[in-house]
């Protein structure tokens, strides 16, 4: 009986309202500092509501070339140190997350899904790792060796899950049987077969914990020592030392860095990737 | 990936057959055995080396009498982690502000998840990639995006000051408790929406639509119908954005509000290196954390996926 509906009850009329409402002003306390920090790096001072003496590039020049007060280093030397710790910690990741990736998807044996967690769940976040590593390897720290191996440990759940994901599209045990038929070996069968079909993945997972190697801070605080600070050390010393619109200056070159990143991303064309990142 | 939570506790079923067979396979079924112990024996090995060597070191450390030599045994680290209040106050701080912000940032992921699921909106795309973006930022900027809105100079503060007439300085909570709660949601509301977005994705609309049409008010409908529905995807976020709070600590470094168990492991180390202090509290930490997991996926009906 369609009259019996209450139509008139108070979340048929205000739900839909009230839950847009939460959703606008989840994107706007979101998106509005980045595009605020953004726009303010153009700017000569920020003094009163709004930054003001548009357009200058001072604050970028002094990240990009660097000064000798407060953030030290040159934001090139910096993200030229992070980008090679991070692409040590990818070749890692992709060494050990596209076999257990496999062998979690493609077989069924003892304690697959306990090897599952471990692989898929973080063993233990940043800090801690970082306590743990700083007697257990003291003379990989200075070195960055420990920031790799560290990296990839704490960004290997995203490489298994990107790869799991690729693999989760294909039928694993006929192309197995297939190639194998055909006179294949096991192992030139993974490394021909497999390996290349879930390439897709395999560039999702790297571009995603490359990023977030790079970004990864509170493993680097604890970890590093001396030498080229990592990128996000960087970003560190700018935010505590420098002036509010060098960071913003600082922080904008990271925001750009994740930018590029989504485009690469959406070229690669794995949105369940994109939306992970 | 989802897990199994029953099959991963269940029973522990056969024993893995002799290492002989693994290394020199009789049969297929033996050649297989060592194939998926060839497939997983390098993340064994990553996490041997970088996981479970560095947490057993730090484990020694923290029972260790000498400084700078890990040797003799004592448990004063821990005695004191006990019974010196000043560390029961920081473990309370760290629970109790780990749990409202864990709560306020599911209760605002589940209505943005429904309407991402349900609406009609215009800029969908965008609007992913806005709510996404922060999954990739470190804690040190999202503290940043805190003090941009909230601090001195901040935008909201001073049309705040405006409005009211007071003086920016005294609205400013960038770097109060408050503040630190907006930075901690910051990180965590993207986190929480990841999760529950996979959830609601399963959500059979048929039923919905049936109690809808059946004279439930929406409310109604999203109470009995959608709710037990999404209960395990609810549990499972809640498990892991609570695990993700305990853990930020570029956050708190930046804003210093509030002192809680990750900053005060930094104090440890950076006033006089006291590693063992340090390494305490980590490895009561990590056990805390573990055994909360492990408890969360055996006796609720939580599902972890990422």
């Amino acid at each position: 009986m369609a009259s019996s509906i209450p139509r008139s009850s108070l979340s048929a009329r205000f739900g839909r309202t009230f839950i847009k409402i939460v959703l606008v002003t989840t994107l706007v306390f979101l998106s509005l500092p980045v595009v605020l920090t953004f726009i303010s790096s153009f700017a000569a001072e920020w003094i009163g509501p709004l930054p003001s003496g548009f357009l200058t590039f001072g604050n970028w020049n002094d990240v990009i070339t660097g000064t000798d007060v407060g953030a030290d280093v040159s934001v090139g030397s910096s993200l030229l140190y992070s980008a090679g710790l991070a692409l040590g910690g990818v070749i890692i990741n992709i060494c050990v997350g596209v076999p257990i990736a496999y062998a979690i998807a493609r077989y069924d044996f003892w304690g697959r899904d306990w090897v599952n967690v471990f692989a898929i769940l973080p063993l233990a976040p940043g800090i801690i790792l970082g306590i743990a590593f700083l007697r257990t390897y003291p003379d990989l720290s200075t070195s960055g060796i420990a920031l790799v191996i560290g990296y990839s440990l704490l960004k290997s759940p995203y490489m298994v899950m990107a790869v799991q994901s690729s693999f989760q599209s294909m039928d694993l045990q006929q192309i197995e049987e297939s190639s194998r038929s055909l006179g294949a070996s096991w192992i030139r069968t993974f490394l021909t077969v497999i390996v290349p079909n879930a390439k897709e993945g395999i560039i999702a997972g790297s571009i995603i914990s490359w990023t977030l190697a790079a970004a990864e801070f509170n493993f680097s605080y604890i970890v590093y020592s001396r030498g080229t600070p990592p990128l996000s050390i960087f970003l560190y010393n700018n935010i505590t030392n420098a002036s509010f619109l060098n960071a913003a200056a600082a922080v904008s070159v990271f925001f750009l860095l994740i930018a590029l990143v989504t485009i690469a991303l959406q070229i690669v064309g794995n949105q369940a990737a994109i939306r992970r990142l | 990936m989802s897990v199994d939570v029953d099959s991963v506790m269940g029973p522990l079923g056969r024993l893995p057959s002799t290492a002989k067979n693994i290394v020199w396979p009789q049969s297929e079924r033996q050649r297989e055995r060592r194939r998926i112990v060839g497939l997983c024996l390098p993340f064994l090995i990553l996490l041997v080396f970088s996981g479970i060597v560095p947490l057993t070191e730090m484990f020694r450390i923290s029972f260790s009498e000498a400084r700078l030599v890990t040797e003799g045994f004592t448990v004063q680290y821990y005695e004191q982690l006990i019974l010196d209040p000043y560390y029961r106050t920081i473990a309370f701080n760290t629970l109790w502000f780990g749990l409202a912000t864990t709560i306020t940032s599911i209760a605002i992921a589940v209505p943005v998840a429904h309407a991402l699921a349900k609406y009609d909106l215009p800029g969908e795309s965008v609007i992913l990639t806005i709510l996404s973006f922060p999954n990739s930022l470190p804690g040190i900027v999202a503290a940043f995006m805190i003090i941009v809105l909230f601090g001195n100079t901040g935008l909201i503060t001073n049309i705040i000051a405006g409005f009211s007439g007071q003086s920016p300085i005294n609205l400013a909570i960038a770097t109060s408790v408050g503040g630190l709660f907006l930075a901690y949601l910051y990180s965590m509301i993207p986190r929480a929406l990841l999760l529950l977005r996979g959830t609601y994705a399963e959500v059979n609309t048929d039923a919905e639509e049936a109690a809808r049409s059946l004279g439930a008010t929406p409310f109604e409908t999203f109470r009995y119908v959608t709710l037990p529905q999404i209960k395990p995807g609810l549990i499972g976020a809640f498990v892991l954005v609570f695990r993700t709070a305990l853990a930020i600590f570029g956050t708190i470094l930046i804003l210093k509000s509030l002192l809680v168990w990750t900053l005060q492991i930094d104090r440890e180390i950076a006033q006089g290196f006291n590693i063992a202090q340090a390494s305490a509290m980590a490895t009561v930490w990590f056990v805390f954390v573990f055994v909360f997991t492990l408890i969360a996926l055996r006796y609720t009906s939580a599902e972890v996926s990422l």
